[in-house]
């Protein structure tokens, strides 16, 4: 082994051993970063490695910071956390749960699946986790830990139900991905419609099992009445307000007076009428309100500038040429390849970035699933359909990895705005069911490719 | 919202902390600006069919100037984001221990890093009066990179409060 | 030093035919031809430093080289897009006898110089014409493009603007779904094998020619001046004689990969449209409204312009007599 793939290894190896720490994680990125770029201009000096890193070089971090800044996709983010907090602030986010809750009346898991289903309606306006996460938990975690629910089901429905958003179109994952491979973003974002709705199906059905199997885990709330016709009418006039705000962020975009990017803004401002509307909007309010949006805005894009500083240390050490290497020259047949290609970006999303993934190993790749002689029908009208659906998979093994322990950034925020009360481990408990459920979905889309591609087939035949 | 865990007082740090969060909640104004611009752009262009590039760019510099000044004060509100697994259950003197070598060991030379390099980056776009490269777009580029330097001193600030805090509290012997 | 390795951060994926293509081959060329002696290590785009800050990255020696187009410097330098392509500027041809038998290099040079860069520029790649867009309607008069919102990048869209037409220029990632979504009404981004890989041909359907905003695109190696300094004679002969052998390479690679694109994308609907000379007369004074702003705006600008100006009145003489008569269809 030579040296700079010592230096890789010990990089990630001394990452995580950090994390346990304590230390901040946005921290432990950056100064394992800096420290590890002194390591390798010390090895180019003493052990005749190549890394080239040197005080100089290392100034990119900020050339690189400074794109995180002028990205105008990444404004959307503060914008849904706005949003969130602010139906939060007026009342109606909880208003909402209620309602929604009365109308489930005695099924089991009900706000759960609420929660859920919100998650893929985020999901199908936006593309950002942290913000679709943090809405949902500030939405829906009060309600349900009033209601008893078990914590780990809560914040794992949660997590997962925010992770939805990189799948479901619009999806700046799928966007990155077709930019890489040249493949056509329309393809990838109808390809990956029945995909996303399969698991967000998957959960609701976990939800409702575990509602029978374990019912203290999801209470019916004790005056849970049955649904009767002036019940519904009165769910029917408390809900109206929050439906109709998701009816004009998403409408914005469907009828297309807003970029997904701009609805996001549009939802803030929509947020603010309604909780006008409701009188709960002053002064104090927004002051609040914007307040929580610098602090959650900040702790997300913290990881992102650690992480910026970590991944570009780890590519001038060699992490890049180790990776490809690993990859390349498998001895396995064709679906063998595909089973430990997935395998190993499951792993490393462990403890990497979605983002570094499909840039560092998704180009690699593309090749090899091309020369694998696949047999997948396009219709005719999907091009390379071998790769579209290969890029699926890839997709929902990514997703899985915003769920993982120890670095699964959807656990992070979440945790981010959940009460001191609630710990990491809690939630880490609670997302290994729906990493299961996630893995179930990755094997039929394995063997079932037309859940693919019969959409984009279809959609632009 | 967030209920952040209280850290014990120490009348030097909190004064720091207090500064940073009074020029933070005060920029934290940006992303209503950002609301209203972005509406703004909605109405122009489909109300009027003259969407603007200045407005598409006023808009991530708006974020921007939030995300970043948002840093040290996410600082003082001890909201960034840890690992408890172990953490949570170590003694408050571990913890005293840990912030301190971390911030001197991983934090500090990160900032220094980011500090230092952006000065000639700012520089450099004051220099040549950087311009938008969108023909129509926004002027005076190194003002909204000057945020970088700016943001990052007041965020090695936040660090040094955090360390007085710690220091003192490790000094006190509070459990 | 005997050897030599120049880190280049490019702005263009390599997958991509034409922009980026070209200095992949640059890269394998400089190894083969040197014996191994000169490489190049090419970084994708945002890998190590994402496309708008290469020359910042390349001026401060964070990397030695990198492979970009002048175009993204224009709000750093505003004669930079003059290097880069010009509306109803010159073909490719033309371009290249200005740049390195007229004053093109020495101004390309200076231009970089003056405003303090520390680096050294030479053109390394060209391609021919890009299509004038993407629209879900027929343009016939001027008027059918007021009130339109058109993704436009580069001087095209101060054009653009004269003309009614709302301009942003949102990234190549958000161009599919505002199109498809109508949050934009029409688009312009590449030459046609490169626009088939957003699948822009899979929503909106009059795919207008000639792209009068970009005839021929130069595309630049930059290299840092201290490193080109301590570059031995043959080393730097190697690297210039290289890229000038790429700008064979790319305009040829260019030319002969759009007409299958465009006959596949004839026969799935697409309308393939030539602008009828109202229009191409309207863009065309619209656009010396914008070059005599820009010539009041910022003397270096004026500079370029001037002797570029000089250099193509001197060639029309040429070009008028010497050339067949284009068949349009
Ligand atoms: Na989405
Ligand atoms: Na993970």
């Amino acid at each position: 082994m030579d040296i700079n793939e010592i230096l890789v290894i010990a990089m990630f190896l001394s990452f995580i051993a950090l994390l346990f720490t304590g230390i901040p994680v946005a921290w432990v990125l950056g100064g394992i970063g800096v420290i590890f770029a002194g390591i390798g201009f010390l090895a180019d000096m003493y052990m005749d490695t190549m890394t080239g890193l040197d005080y100089t070089t290392l100034g990119l971090v900020v050339n690189r910071l400074w794109k995180i800044m002028d990205n105008w996709i990444l404004v959307a983010l503060p914008m849904f956390i706005f949003m969130g907090i602010m139906l939060d602030k007026s009342g109606v986010a909880e208003r909402l749960m209620q309602s929604m809750q009365e109308l489930f009346g005695r099924v089991r898991g009900g706000l759960a699946i609420t929660v859920t289903a919100i998650g893929i309606i985020l999901a199908a306006s936006t593309g950002i986790i942290g913000a679709s996460v943090v809405l949902l938990a500030v939405m829906s975690l009060p309600s349900m830990t009033k209601q008893g629910y078990a914590m780990p089901l809560a914040l794992g429905t949660i997590a997962s139900a925010g992770t939805l958003g990189i799948l479901i179109p619009p999806s700046i994952m799928l966007v990155i991905m077709a930019d890489q491979l040249g493949l056509s973003v329309g393809d990838l974002f109808m390809g990956a419609v029945f995909p996303g709705l399969m698991l967000g199906g998957f959960y609701i059905l976990y939800i409702l099992i575990t509602g029978i199997v374990k019912p203290d885990a999801a209470p019916i709330p004790p005056d849970a009445k049955p649904i009767t016709m002036n019940a519904f009418m009165n769910v029917m006039k408390a809900v109206l307000p929050t439906l109709a705000l998701i009816f004009v962020v998403l409408g914005s975009i469907f009828a297309g007076i807003a970029t997904p990017t701009e609805a996001s803004g549009v939802g803030a401002f929509g947020a603010t009428m309604l909780a006008m509307y409701n009188r709960k909007f002053n002064f104090k309010v927004l002051k609040e309100v914007v307040g929580g949006t610098m602090n959650t805005t900040a702790y997300i894009f913290a990881i992102f500038i650690g992480a910026t500083c970590f991944a570009l240390v780890l590519r001038e050490l060699g992490g890049d040429e180790l990776i490809e290497s690993f990859l390349t020259g498998l001895p396995f047949g064709p679906y063998g390849i595909i089973f430990f290609i997935l395998g190993v970006i499951f792993l490393l999303g462990f403890f990497l970035d979605w983002i570094e993934i499909t840039l560092i190993i998704l180009p690699l790749l593309a090749p090899v699933i091309s020369a694998l002689g696949l047999d997948i029908d396009g219709y005719g009208v999907v091009d390379n359909p071998e790769l579209v659906w290969f890029v699926m998979l890839v997709a929902m093994a990514l997703q899985t990895s915003f769920l993982t322990p120890p670095v699964g950034f959807a656990l992070f925020y979440l945790k981010g705005v959940c009460p001191p009360n609630v710990q990491l481990r809690d939630i880490y408990k609670g997302v290994i069911p729906f990493i299961i459920l996630q893995l179930i979905g990755l094997l039929i889309l394995v063997f079932w490719p037309q859940l693919v591609l019969w959409l984009p087939a279809t959609a632009y035949g | 919202m967030t209920e952040i865990e209280k850290l014990p007082s120490v009348p030097l740090a909190d004064g720091i902390d207090r500064f940073i969060q009074r020029i933070g909640l005060t920029v934290a104004w940006a992303y209503v600006a950002l609301v209203l611009v972005i509406i703004l752009q909605v109405v122009l262009r489909k109300g009027f069919a003259s969407g603007l590039i200045a407005l598409e760019e006023l808009q991530w510099h708006l974020y921007a100037v939030g995300v970043m000044f948002g840093l040290s004060y996410a600082q003082t509100t001890n909201s960034h984001i840890r690992v408890d697994l172990f953490y949570s259950s170590f003694r408050a003197k571990t913890k005293h221990v840990i912030e301190i070598l971390g911030i001197l060991i991983l934090v500090m030379p990160f900032i220094a890093i980011v500090f230092f390099h952006s000065l000639d980056f700012v520089a450099d776009s004051w220099r040549i009066n950087e311009h938008s490269s969108a023909p129509s777009g926004l002027g005076w580029r190194w003002l909204i990179k000057s945020t970088i330097p700016i943001s990052f001193a007041l965020l090695a600030l936040a660090m040094v409060s955090r360390l007085i805090r710690d220091f003192t509290l490790l000094m006190r012997g509070d459990a | 030093a005997d050897k030599l390795l120049l880190k280049t951060p490019i702005a263009f994926g390599t997958h991509l035919p034409a922009l980026g293509t070209p200095i992949a081959w640059v890269a394998d060329q400089l190894k083969l031809v040197s014996d191994g002696k000169v490489k190049m290590k090419v970084y994708e785009p945002g890998k190590l430093v994402s496309p708008p800050e290469i020359l910042d990255a390349v001026s401060s020696g964070k990397v030695n080289s990198g492979y970009s187009t002048a175009g993204y410097w224009q709000g750093k330098m505003p004669a930079a897009a003059l290097f880069s392509a010009v509306p109803f500027g010159p073909e490719a041809g033309e371009y290249m006898a200005w740049l390195y038998y007229g004053n093109g290099m020495s101004l390309y040079q200076e231009m970089y110089d003056t405003a303090g860069y520390n680096v050294k520029v030479m053109p390394c790649a060209i391609i021919s014409p890009e299509t004038s867009g993407w629209f879900s309607k027929p343009i016939e008069k001027p008027e059918d493009l007021k009130g339109l919102n058109m993704r436009f990048f580069g001087l095209g869209a101060s054009v653009m603007e004269k003309l009614g037409v709302g301009t942003v220029q949102l990234p190549g990632g958000e161009i599919f779904g505002a199109l498809e979504k109508g949050a934009i009404d029409a688009t312009e981004f590449s030459q046609p094998a490169i626009d088939q890989r957003l699948g822009l041909h899979k929503i909106v359907k009059y795919n207008y020619f000639p792209g009068w905003h970009q005839q021929a695109t130069v595309f630049e190696l930059l290299i840092n001046k201290d490193t080109w300094g301590k570059m031995s004679k043959g080393q730097q002969a190697l690297v210039e004689t290289t890229c000038k052998a790429s700008m064979t390479n790319a305009i040829a690679e260019g030319e002969a990969m759009q007409f299958e694109v465009m006959e596949k994308a004839a026969e799935n609907g697409v309308e393939i449209r030539y602008w009828n000379q109202t229009m191409l007369d309207t863009f065309k004074s619209k656009w010396d409204e914008v070059v005599a702003e820009k010539t009041a705006a910022d003397p270096f600008f004026n500079k370029v312009w001037t002797d570029l100006s000089t250099f193509r009145k001197g060639y029309d003489l040429w070009e008028a007599n010497a050339f067949l008569p284009r068949a349009q269809k």
